[in-house]
């Protein structure tokens, strides 16, 4: 039997793309205490850009990763910049609602460009697997994974060591002692919502070999990803990081056990679970949920 | 803004409206816009009044939906009984989410309440032996009231116009009562509500539990209404999004708003859609552009919705001959 070491291998597969995308939402959450709703819908738009890149342009969609960095970056800064900066010193429901708009406008402005229908990035090497020790794997899987997890790690890197990340890391802590030690908080929030968007959008890129693109693809992936990051702890990098690999087991042994149709019923109930029994995720400090500052 | 005289205005407008008009698109557009406005109205209760910012409340709509049409086209049970089977399951679960927002606050009890209504869609997407799956049930059209088959509109009218008429004065009651002040000192401070004696988890459960039973009765009328129950719209998120966008617009916690941000919505989606979709489907997604940036819009410079923000931009102007 085979199946033990091919679910575990799929499960570390999904989870470091989970990853991608829940590390960016709790990286925004952590340092803007912002629930980003429209997280989903950069990850589409990362789907939609490898999707044009690859039939207008003929462009692999690794490539596009490389080349659409900066793009991704400059759209998320611009997000912010006529979004979210208006209301970051609002109440969180207005907060709330205003990504909930982000999120409704982004994804029709998707079905305008590109219809409802699912498109697809057909590379040459879309159905190549690659067998290693009785498992057998996805390439394209494979090379998701590898990128998401150099990703992630640039981004922990950046965090732990730059004096950018530092600055990000004290503003969580403290926005307004940050301030007052002469960090210009409104520049940290616009730099931690594009790198934010810009995991999630790499993760779109990354996805879109696999995976079809229409319109509301962000839901299922987003879903996926404030299940892991609320089990992480919001606003807990590590966290997130871990609690992706649980909610990508909790996915792969379910449609292994009880068959795909129903594999997300298993991890939203999971999510409810959590926040009844322990709302602060798995490390959190228990009691931060009420104060939800 | 303060007094009922705006409501009573909308009210005897729209009771008007059948009379005065016969135009069969017409009526369907005010039909539309008092249910919009009732469910909106409904989500006001634990959205507004009781400040637990829900964004899964398409999950009792769709309870709704599906409890009358599932009982009508299996059992060939009146869809009033439906409506009351469907009211029961939505308090059931109200409470369910009631308890959840004891526990939770702040964007955690609105990432739950999205996760209870995607629970619920995939169940009736996917059990196909029981809903008939994704694809959904027609409701079948049997004349006469018991049924509510009733093929003239204006009959429609004035049954949706009641229960409009009925959730506007619930929401009145919230405003004036001494429950309603209970309420708004939980929505403002919990704590401070809680150490003045205010039985505020009780409060707050009990509202959203009526909330959801409400919502659950509007969408039994609209599945009635409609004749198809679509589990991907009746349980989407866009769904629970229109109710808040109503709430908000109009002015959320207050009885008027969620029905004048529903009038504005339906006026401009209906007329939106009547201008482009003969053209080609994809520009129905203009239309939910405009939504989207609308939300944003709101937010950003009228976060309390158009009737407070109208009353304070009228009050600012200084009567003739009064200001110093």
């Amino acid at each position: 039997m085979h199946v033990i070491p091919q679910l575990l291998a799929s499960t570390i597969l999904l989870g470091g793309v989970y990853a991608l995308i829940a590390v960016g939402l709790t990286l925004i959450f952590g340092v803007m205490r912002v629930v980003n709703f429209a997280h989903g819908e950069f990850l589409m738009l990362g789907m939609y850009l490898a999707f044009w890149a690859f039939t207008l342009l003929g462009l692999d969609p690794y490539v596009t990763l490389v080349l659409g960095l900066p793009l991704i970056f400059g759209g998320g800064w611009l997000s912010y910049r006529l979004v979210m900066r208006p209301v970051i010193h609002a109440s969180h429901n207005v907060q709330v609602f205003t990504t909930v708009g982000l999120s409704i406008a982004l994804q029709a402005l998707a079905l305008v460009l590109w219809s409802a229908d699912s498109q697809f990035v057909r590379t040459s090497y879309y159905a190549v697997v690659v067998r290693f020790g009785g498992m057998a794997l996805n390439l394209a899987q494979i090379a998701a994974f590898v990128v998401a997890v150099l990703f992630t790690a640039a981004l922990f890197a950046f965090m732990r060591w730059s004096y950018t990340g530092k600055v990000m890391r004290a503003t969580a802590q403290d926005r307004h002692a940050a301030s007052l030690m002469g960090i210009d908080t409104g520049r940290v929030f616009a730099l931690t919502w594009a790198v934010g968007i810009t995991c999630v959008g790499a993760a779109g890129v990354l996805l879109a070999p696999i995976y079809p693109v229409y319109p509301s693809v962000g839901l299922q992936f987003v879903l996926i990803a404030y299940v892991a990051v609320v089990l992480g702890g919001l606003g807990d990098m590590v966290g997130a990081l871990i609690a992706s690999l649980v909610v990508a087991f909790v996915e792969v042994v379910g449609s292994y056990v009880i068959g795909t149709a129903w594999k997300e019923v298993l991890y939203l109930l999971l999510f409810i679970a959590i926040l009844v029994i322990r709302p602060a995720g798995l490390f959190g400090q228990r009691g931060a949920e009420v104060i939800g500052t | 803004m303060r007094g009922t005289w705006p409501a009573v205005a909308f009210f005897a407008a729209a009771a008007l409206g059948p009379i005065v008009v016969r135009d069969a698109f017409l009526l369907d557009g005010l039909i539309l816009i008092l249910l919009w406005g009732a469910s909106a109205a409904a989500w006001n209760v634990a959205g507004g009044y009781a400040g637990q910012l829900s964004l899964g409340h398409a999950a009792f709509f769709g309870l709704g939906a599906y409890s009358a049409a599932l009982l009508g086209t299996r059992w060939g049970v009146s869809p009033w009984i439906g409506l009351l089977v469907g009211a029961g399951l939505a308090t059931a679960f109200g409470f369910i989410l009631g308890f959840l927002s004891n526990r939770l606050r702040g964007p955690y009890f609105g990432l739950a309440t999205i996760a209870f209504s995607q629970v619920l869609l995939i169940v009736a997407s996917r059990w196909r032996g029981f809903t008939s799956g994704s694809e959904g049930i027609p409701v079948p059209f049997r004349p006469g009231l018991w049924t509510l088959g009733m093929a003239d509109k204006r009959v429609w009218v004035y049954l949706v116009l009641l229960l409009a008429a009925l959730l506007y004065l619930v929401q009145l009651y919230l405003e004036r009562s001494r429950r309603g002040y209970q309420l708004a000192a939980v929505r403002e401070d919990e704590d401070a509500a809680l150490s003045l004696g205010v039985p505020a988890r009780r409060l707050k459960v009990a509202a959203i539990a009526v909330s959801a039973a409400l919502t659950a009765v509007c969408g039994t009328l609209w599945a009635q209404y409609v004749g198809f129950v679509d589990p991907f719209y009746v349980f989407s998120v866009d769904l629970s999004v229109r109710f808040c966008l109503a709430a908000i617009l109009g002015g959320i916690g207050t009885p008027l708003g969620p029905f004048l941000g529903a009038a504005l919505i339906t006026i401009l989606e209906t007329s939106l859609r009547a201008r482009f979709g003969g053209i080609g489907a994809g520009l129905v997604g203009i239309y939910l552009i405009i939504y989207g940036v609308v939300l944003i819009v709101t937010m950003r410079f009228a976060p309390q919705g158009l009737l407070s923000w109208f009353g304070e931009h009228l009050r600012r102007r200084p009567l003739l001959g009064t200001a110093p």
